[in-house]
């Protein structure tokens, strides 16, 4: 057979190491040849697994010295999960959308006592319901009704921390969700330091050993606050509770939050606010077009948080416009002596034993003001 | 189905418990190539039609080529493997950029036109496999191979699941024949191609996704022009995040076959350390580099019909190798500047003939290669001209007023990561990983390993998707 390459594109192979098709050109490729190392295997492997077992262990001990328990992880596969409910035979059901406070701050299994169904929650940190909302008002599966949370800044500033779980979910493939399920089985329930918050590159970028660098802003990133169930259940972590130093913490994360605006500011901010809500009247009027009904709940935040949502989200010029606009009811426990006064340790989200009392007073008020929300018989 | 993934654990553990029962050789294959089905479906089931229809049509193209007994008929059924699989790539992959190129063209001349949204889904992986299937038909047609002797062969060989989505792009010659043989991991076999897995997952879950990545998507996707400190740093991370992630896949692959018995080919050689441009290319996605080669390069006439025709082909291999990354002009473009490097190394090869760098300019020399494919990766990264070029005037210092972006902690492991991986390269240019490997102590080996692995399961990587998944 000719061969189809002239003397000049013969290749000379690099010493020392294997030959590969490009030292044999314009030829049909050998067999590959691969060695193994002369070396006790054995030993290796079983000196690595002893070594290896040993680090996580090691790891392990040290988060959970830390206080962290072995949870479900609260990713975007298990968010994924829930909301595929909704094609599956759960689309008539009650959905959280919303922000951290309505994830942390409202109990799924109080709700159930109540009402005797179990709503789906779909609430994600630092996220403005509205992605989700829009996502809903496009599926024909959905037949249920809406508790939507609003967190002034995440709604009004139109906050998408994880918006992109929306698109995983609509691209969300067989090996993800068998995944999620072997993690939710396996890792989830064994150990402590499988979260995203101790995650080796997390934890490295978060140490103050680091040196400065001019010009570049030091922001204090949002700290674990939070553990979940399987169904996306969540409350306050204990640790933010009872260590005073990790409350301490997480306070000065949202405190960098509460710097005044200049003029340019409150004019974006002013933009913000209005386009937030022209976005809520526009999907609001789709869902509504399909007879599903909503509500809006404003849960509780303290102290110099709430100061400053009251400083730069006048509720006159935020819920109460959205409220109007919208034409949606909506549960602000500023009008509801029992929503205030709960334990909200870090000024944003109340701990978990508050949770069930923030959700008995929430189905009061809106057994109270919209009775047909409850009553009302899911659209056909 | 991803490699770092909870579920690919999983699979491959069942994987290697099927493999191992006492079957029939043939009631192995048959479980292989179904388990390598089941991977391919675990991403998207109904795509398993195209792996099919792009198996079929080469097998039947080369039973009928070598059957045939004009060169006009030979020619028809290799043509039949063309079309069909290039129509497929050119469908899923290159459908809605011809039709926005289209699109642009008519507009230049007055025309408007709008197309309707393609919204095509790419099938991940049919860069690789219809370049492997094709491969097949194309040695036939060459007579550098016979046709496999049974089809459950020819199948698997395409389908094989350490390959099947991001190669290395196998040649039916380098794989059909271990099929013809039973074969089983021995336990030599196992436990090294663990330590590759191993070796594999740490270069993409903890440097490409978990350090590099992070420095490299501030610089291309910020809206902000970088200066240059910034400029250079998240290109040099992008540079090692593309070398972690692909290497990293590829090591995966051959330590995933060689569990089960079966050898894959390198498909690099430590590619920071290269002198010079062909040199980089023998390094780097070998098994793309010399695919483009055979198939490409040299049936368009390579170097055998005059030096200005030589460096067209040079010149349109590399063009085309760039086009196969991704549909957008940047990838032309990164193509097209590898095929001007080329060009002038050729140049300069034959007016220098006689020189013999010594150590030191070599170094150099490889420190200069490693700096220009720098400015080809972005091309490579960049979503849009606009965004490389914005970077480019960073890298050169024209951004003046630039505010900084990356933060001290990701300037300094950057550069050390960096800095680490062309030192192993250079250390590394002309040794195996193997012959290195046995040169060390056993100790010393447990404790890379253990460390290694225990960096990959609390980095927690989140499955994200390999680079080379897109293309």
């Amino acid at each position: 057979m000719r061969s189809s390459t002239s003397s000049s594109e013969k290749i000379r192979p690099i010493l020392g190491l294997r030959l590969t098709a490009s030292d044999r050109p314009g030829v049909a490729q050998p067999v590959p040849e691969r060695d193994i190392p002369g070396q006790p295997w054995r030993l290796i492997t079983g000196v690595s697994a002893v070594l290896f077992v040993l680090l996580v262990g090691g790891w392990e001990w040290h988060w959970r010295s830390f206080g962290s328990q072995p949870a479900t992880e609260n990713s975007n596969g298990l968010w994924a999960r829930e909301r595929r409910r909704i094609d599956t035979g759960d689309g008539r059901n009650t959905v959280v959308v919303g922000d951290s406070r309505m994830l942390f701050d409202f109990d799924l299994d109080t709700w159930q006592r109540l009402s005797a169904e179990r709503p789906i929650q779909l609430a994600i940190e630092g996220t403005s319901g509205l992605f989700v909302l829009e996502d809903l008002a496009k599926d024909p599966h959905f037949k249920g009704r809406i508790l939507v949370g609003v967190a002034p800044q995440v709604f009004f500033l139109g906050f998408g921390f994880r918006a992109d779980v929306v698109k995983y979910y609509h691209k969300d493939t067989p090996s993800q969700r068998v995944g999620q399920w072997l993690a939710m089985h396996t890792v989830d329930r064994l150990f402590g330091f499988y979260n995203a918050d101790f995650a080796l590159g997390t934890v490295l970028r978060r140490q103050d050993w680091w040196p400065a660098r001019a010009g570049v802003p030091t922001v204090k990133e949002v700290r674990k606050l939070s553990v979940s169930a399987p169904d996306r259940n969540t409350e306050m972590w204990s640790k933010v509770v009872d260590d005073a130093a990790y409350r301490s913490l997480v306070q000065s994360i949202w405190a960098q939050r509460f710097g005044p605006l200049d003029a340019e500011g409150k004019a974006k901010l002013e933009e913000s606010v209005r386009k937030q809500i022209e976005r809520a009247v526009v999907v609001v009027a789709k869902l509504r077009a399909r007879g599903i009904p909503l509500i809006f709940v404003r849960p509780p935040s303290a102290g110099a948080y709430a100061e400053y949502e009251r400083r730069d989200f006048p509720r006159a010029n935020t819920w109460d416009a959205l409220l109007a606009k919208t034409g949606v009811p909506g549960v602000n426990y500023e009008d509801y002596p029992d929503m205030q006064g709960y334990s909200i340790p870090e000024w944003s989200h109340m701990a978990a034993f508050e949770k069930p009392h923030f959700t008995t007073a929430l189905y009061g008020a809106i057994a109270r003001q919209n009775p047909e929300f409850l009553a009302r018989k899911p659209a056909p | 189905m991803v490699f770092n993934s909870l579920t690919f654990a999983a699979f491959f553990a069942f994987v290697l418990f099927v493999h191992a029962l006492p079957l029939s050789w043939t009631t192995r294959k048959v479980n292989l190539l179904l388990l390598s089905y089941l991977f391919y479906c675990a991403w998207n089931p109904a795509f398993v039609v195209l792996l099919w229809i792009s198996t079929v049509v080469d097998w039947f193209a080369a039973q009928k080529l070598v059957r045939a007994e004009g060169q006009a008929s030979r020619h028809t059924w290799m043509m039949l493997s063309v079309v069909v699989n290039l129509g497929m790539l050119l469908y899923f992959k290159y459908g809605g950029f011809l039709l926005a190129n289209f699109a642009t063209a008519m507009t230049a001349i007055g025309i408007h036109y709008q197309p309707a949204p393609t919204d095509i889904v790419l099938p991940v992986g049919i860069s690789f496999y219809t370049f492997a299937t094709m491969s097949y038909t194309l040695d036939v047609y060459f007579r550098r191979a016979v046709p496999a002797r049974n089809f459950l062969d020819y199948a698997l060989f395409v389908t094989f699941f350490p390959h099947l989505v991001a190669g290395p792009i196998m040649r039916p010659t380098e794989l059909v024949p271990q099929f013809e043989q039973p074969r089983r991991g021995s336990a030599e076999q196992l436990r090294f191609g663990l330590a590759l897995m191993t070796l594999g997952l740490f270069n993409k879950v903890v440097l490409a996704d978990s350090f590099l990545s992070g420095a490299a998507d501030k610089i291309f996707n910020d809206t902000a022009a970088p200066g240059l400190v910034d400029a250079w740093i998240g290109t040099l991370a992008f540079s090692g995040q593309i070398f972690c992630d692909f290497a990293g896949y590829s090591t995966i692959a051959i330590g995933a076959a060689m569990c089960l018995g079966f050898a894959m080919p390198d498909n690099f050689r430590f590619p920071y350390a290269a002198v010079g441009f062909s040199d980089f290319w023998r390094r780097w996605h070998i098994t793309l580099s010399s695919w483009l080669r055979d198939y490409l390069y040299i049936p368009l006439g390579g170097n055998r019909h005059g030096e200005a025709r030589a460096y067209l082909a040079l010149m349109g291999t590399m063009l085309i190798g760039g086009l196969w990354h991704g549909a957008n002009w940047t990838f032309v473009a990164w193509g097209g500047l590898h095929g001007l490097y080329l060009s002038i190394e050729r140049l300069l090869r034959e007016r220098l003939a006689g020189f013999r760098p010594g150590p030191f300019a070599m170094f150099g020399a490889a420190l200069i290669t490693y700096l220009m494919i720098n400015i080809t990766w972005v091309f490579f990264r960049a979503s849009s001209f606009a965004k490389a070029w914005e970077v480019l005037r960073g890298m050169v210092g024209a951004n003046r007023g630039a505010a900084p972006v990356l933060s001290g902690y990701e300037l300094l492991y950057v550069a050390l990561i960096i800095t680490g991986i062309v030192a192993a390269h250079w250390v590394m240019r002309a040794r195996t990983l193997e012959a290195v490997v046995a040169r060390t102590h056993p100790l010393l080996v447990s404790l890379v390993w253990s460390l290694m692995a225990f960096a990959v399961v609390i980095s927690q990587g989140n499955g994200n998707a390999f680079i080379y998944f897109q293309f």
